[in-house]
């Protein structure tokens, strides 16, 4: 039993079916969590029901989307019951275009440089703090990184980034897109992210039985303890379930790979 | 292959085979003026009195919805002064692509500049993320003002001053490739098109494929004399009539704009 007098840091409760229990209570305030996943793998739909269940209690959200355009993403979204159009049209979830960001900043060039790495910095923690923002989710990362030219540079604007955000009590997901999520200990694109990131989750497909299932694990989060284990996620019309993943059944040695 | 265009005889017999350059005293040293369907290059230096002799040549304005003057540097209300104070005809299509350029360009240069170094309001934020869409399209003048030369009909006039703005901007030789387009245009169409550039603008080789292109080349020259200045325009070249080429002393009333006041002939 831990002693009483033990310090516990100040979770931010996802709202998602399953994982603050996974994470023994939340996301530690302030953190920057990578969410490395393959193609059709749930986590932008994880990442907008992060905002959303943070919006249903008030708090300010952003969501700053590269990937697609903002109003595919809202009608692609606002398909699932639990996501509503109010918290949008009532500014409680800010989306944002980053190809909109960046014309606004005069970031036209095909690749960025120093002083357009620290522009975009600047422009994502003016918005967080203008706003007051606490939950913020940035889609993906990865095509983000594709415009900035070197992997220092990469490091240098996720950290300052995720530093920032942090001081400011913003808890950021970084959603990253990887090929596979089982047969390398590659959680990111440019392998920078993953080292900079306080947590990572990781996100993919598990075939099982003949199906194809997919799964969450959670396999880092600084300052928090956390179930390693694999857990089954549905997309289901409340948003994203997670359930225990059961040991028998596995297919191959890569069940085994990672500790099931 | 392009069709034949085929011109009426009303027109034929209206435009004649010779337009004004809007000045008539270089109109008879040049028997009659400048044969339609030229394109003309003006080599000019700064202070010559280009500026002006490419108002006065679209002032005969033949007809004025087939009469474009586009200027790059200057605003509407300085062209229309002008227009003003020698009695010209306003009622042609007037393109200020300077001020567009600074209203569609560097107004947003200047707004990203804010946006870098101050950040964002509330205003500026609750608009973006109001934003779906980026709404500047690549900014093509080059390609515009092609287009709008190609849209004017037949025995068109028009001015282009200067070609300085697309060459500063552009690569020169898609500048060259577009304005080439252009003096076709206006060959076929029995046009009059005068563009002028600086004479430090280009390079020596691009200056010899604009001469080698032009039908007409004009040089316009200012020296000074004492305490006075001596303008001139050279005619260095003249399609199919080398007897035209001639050095023109000019000066610059009140009354008429540019007048001719010596005409030596090149031989």
């Amino acid at each position: 039993m831990l002693p009483s007098t033990s310090y516990t840091r100040d979770r931010c409760v996802t709202g998602v079916h399953g994982l603050d229990e996974i994470l023994r209570g939340g996301i530690p305030y302030g953190s920057t969590v990578l969410v490395a996943g393959t193609c059709g793998s749930g986590k932008t739909t994880l990442g907008m029901e992060f905002l959303v269940r943070g919006s249903m209690t008030g708090e300010a959200c952003a969501h700053f989307t590269a990937t697609e355009p903002s109003v595919k993403l809202l009608e692609n979204i606002r398909q699932y019951p639990f996501f509503d159009m109010q918290l949008v049209d009532t500014g409680l979830i800010n989306v944002f275009d980053m190809d909109v960001l960046y014309s606004w900043l005069g970031l036209t060039k095909a690749t960025f440089e120093l002083e357009d790495v620290h522009a975009l910095i600047k422009a994502i923690t003016d918005i967080v703090n203008t706003i007051g923002v606490t939950r913020l989710v940035i889609d993906s990362v990865t095509t983000l990184c594709y415009k900035i030219k070197s992997e220092q540079l990469i490091r240098d604007f996720l950290f300052t980034l995720g530093k920032k955000l942090s001081t400011l009590g913003c808890t950021t997901i970084l959603i990253a897109e990887i090929t596979s999520a089982t047969q390398n200990a590659h959680w990111s694109s440019f392998g920078v992210e993953e080292a900079i990131c306080d947590g990572i989750v990781v996100m993919g497909d598990a075939e099982r039985m003949g199906h194809l299932i997919r799964f969450l694990q959670v396999v880092k989060m600084r300052g928090s303890g956390h179930s390693r284990a694999k857990y089954a996620l549905e997309l289901t019309p409340l948003g994203v379930m997670l359930t225990p993943m059961l040991k028998w059944g596995s297919v191959g040695d890569k069940s085994a790979q990672w500790g099931l | 292959m392009a069709d034949k265009i085929t011109f009426s005889l009303e027109d034929e017999e209206f435009f004649g085979p010779k337009g004004s350059f809007g000045i008539p005293k270089f109109d008879s040293s040049l028997e009659g003026g400048i044969p339609r369907g030229f394109f003309v290059i003006a080599i000019v230096e700064t202070g010559s009195g280009a500026e002006l002799f490419g108002k006065q040549f679209v002032s005969p304005a033949e007809e004025p919805d087939n009469t474009l003057y586009v200027s790059t540097s200057e605003t509407g209300a300085q062209i229309f002064s002008i227009f003003d104070k020698y009695g010209w005809p306003k009622d042609i299509g007037v393109r200020t692509m300077g001020e567009e350029y600074n209203q569609r360009v560097l107004n947003k240069e200047l707004q990203a500049s804010r946006f870098r170094l101050e950040g964002f309001t509330m205003p500026d934020i609750q608009k973006l993320a109001q934003t779906r869409f980026v709404d500047d399209e690549a900014e093509d003048f080059l390609t515009e003002l092609t287009n709008e030369i190609m849209s004017l009909g037949h025995y068109f006039r028009a001015v282009i001053d200067s070609m300085d703005f697309f060459f500063n901007r552009e690569d020169p030789s898609r500048v060259l490739a577009m304005m080439r387009m252009m003096q076709a245009h206006t060959q076929m169409n029995r046009g009059l098109l005068l563009c002028t550039v600086s004479d430090s603008t280009v390079t020596k080789a691009m200056e010899q494929e604009l001469e080698m292109l032009a039908d007409m080349v004009l040089k316009f020259e200012v020296h000074r004399m004492g305490n006075e200045f001596d303008t001139r325009m050279v005619i260095r070249k003249f399609r199919n009539s080398p007897e035209n080429l001639a050095i023109i002393s000019f000066k610059v009333t009140a009354e008429e704009g540019i007048t001719p006041e010596t005409v030596q002939r090149i031989i």
